[in-house]
């Protein structure tokens, strides 16, 4: 599902603008999945030095995805983007074990941010066609994701940016609760 | 120096390019300065873009400076006649930034579309940068059909 069908697959909902974030370390995939979801070449993609937005507009209907670089020196800026969030998708490395906890450590905060409260998450555990990808189960486990997240709908999904494997999967998360966010 | 002068020196249009919105290929791109304000830009676009279902227009810019209210009027002119208008608020840009924007729209049903030998070198893309009030950076692009 690409981003068009994505958007007519809402297109019952009233006109509003939709907003989905997407954050997550530096080299998670973030704009490699955004790639994917506009059927692009991610071959050339080098790390996000500020935001990569993408608009879709069809039948009155507006989403925009906004994809935050996640280098540590631009984290500090994450904030400025949280107003207005429908859904909140978060991008993990599944093979970087070694940053589990950072990573683990940002989405804390970011759950704990007053501006992103109940907003819906979905965690992409991305890189799943690496062998050495830690496997969801594994992923919530370490990050007690059903202990921190509290209060909102979540999900989390295997992917791989690269091969498309499971972005669909998440897609449909999105588009089911975006259309409970309209009611 | 003043604070608007610094923002629009520290402001930069990298490059805008023009994709099939169905298989992501790129149509056309252009990277020449396209934010000298007082030079019309020239695309050749090949006319094969009025088949496409859906198109992309993607922007990349730079800013020095930090700005709080950044956003963007984009417009389509046919002789001088706006056909379709884009307003988007980016809100916070981050100093030393490099962003890009892309916007995804459904073409026209084709028998509601201009044939290339009319649009030809009538059409311009207007793209009007502004951080609150302030006019940061205009580029326009006229687009002839090859």
């Amino acid at each position: 599902m690409g981003l068009l069908a994505l958007l007519k697959k809402l297109k019952s909902s009233p006109s509003k603008e939709l907003r989905i974030l997407l954050l997550g370390l530096d080299n998670a995939g973030k704009t490699t999945l955004l790639k994917h979801l506009a059927s692009e070449d991610y071959t050339n993609v080098t790390p996000t030095q500020g935001f990569n937005i993408k608009t879709v507009q069809a039948k009155g209907l507006r989403l925009n995805i906004w994809d935050i670089g996640g280098q540590k020196s631009i984290r500090a800026y994450w904030n400025n983007y949280f107003e207005n969030t429908d859904v909140l998708i978060y991008v993990i490395d599944s093979a970087d074990r070694k940053r589990m906890e950072e990573t683990g450590f940002e989405l804390t905060e970011l759950l704990e941010e007053e501006k992103l409260a109940g907003v819906p998450v979905l965690i992409f555990a991305n890189k799943q066609d690496l062998l050495t990808a830690a496997p969801p189960a594994e992923i919530a486990g370490s990050l007690q994701l059903s202990t921190v997240i509290r209060d909102r709908t979540w999900n989390i999904q295997p992917c791989s940016a690269v091969t498309g494997e499971g972005v669909e999967e998440g897609l449909e998360f999105v588009s089911k609760t975006l259309k409970d966010v309209k009611k | 120096m003043e604070r608007a002068q610094k923002i629009m020196d520290g402001f930069k249009l990298n490059w805008i390019n023009f994709r099939d919105a169905d298989n992501g290929k790129i149509i056309w791109q252009g990277s020449e300065d396209l934010s000298s304000p007082d030079v019309e830009h020239e695309a050749r676009v090949p006319k094969k873009i009025l088949k496409c279902k859906a198109v992309s227009r993607e922007i990349n810019f730079s800013s020095n400076e930090e700005m709080k209210q950044f956003r963007l009027e984009q417009r389509v002119l046919f002789k001088g006649k706006c056909l379709e208008e884009w307003f988007f608020d980016f809100g916070f840009v981050i100093p030393s930034s490099t962003n890009t924007w892309q916007s995804l729209i459904e073409a026209a049903p084709e028998d509601q579309m201009m044939p290339s030998s009319v649009l030809n070198g009538n059409v311009v893309i207007e793209t009007k940068f502004f951080d609150g009030n302030l006019l940061v950076s205009t580029s326009k692009v006229r687009i002839f059909y090859i």
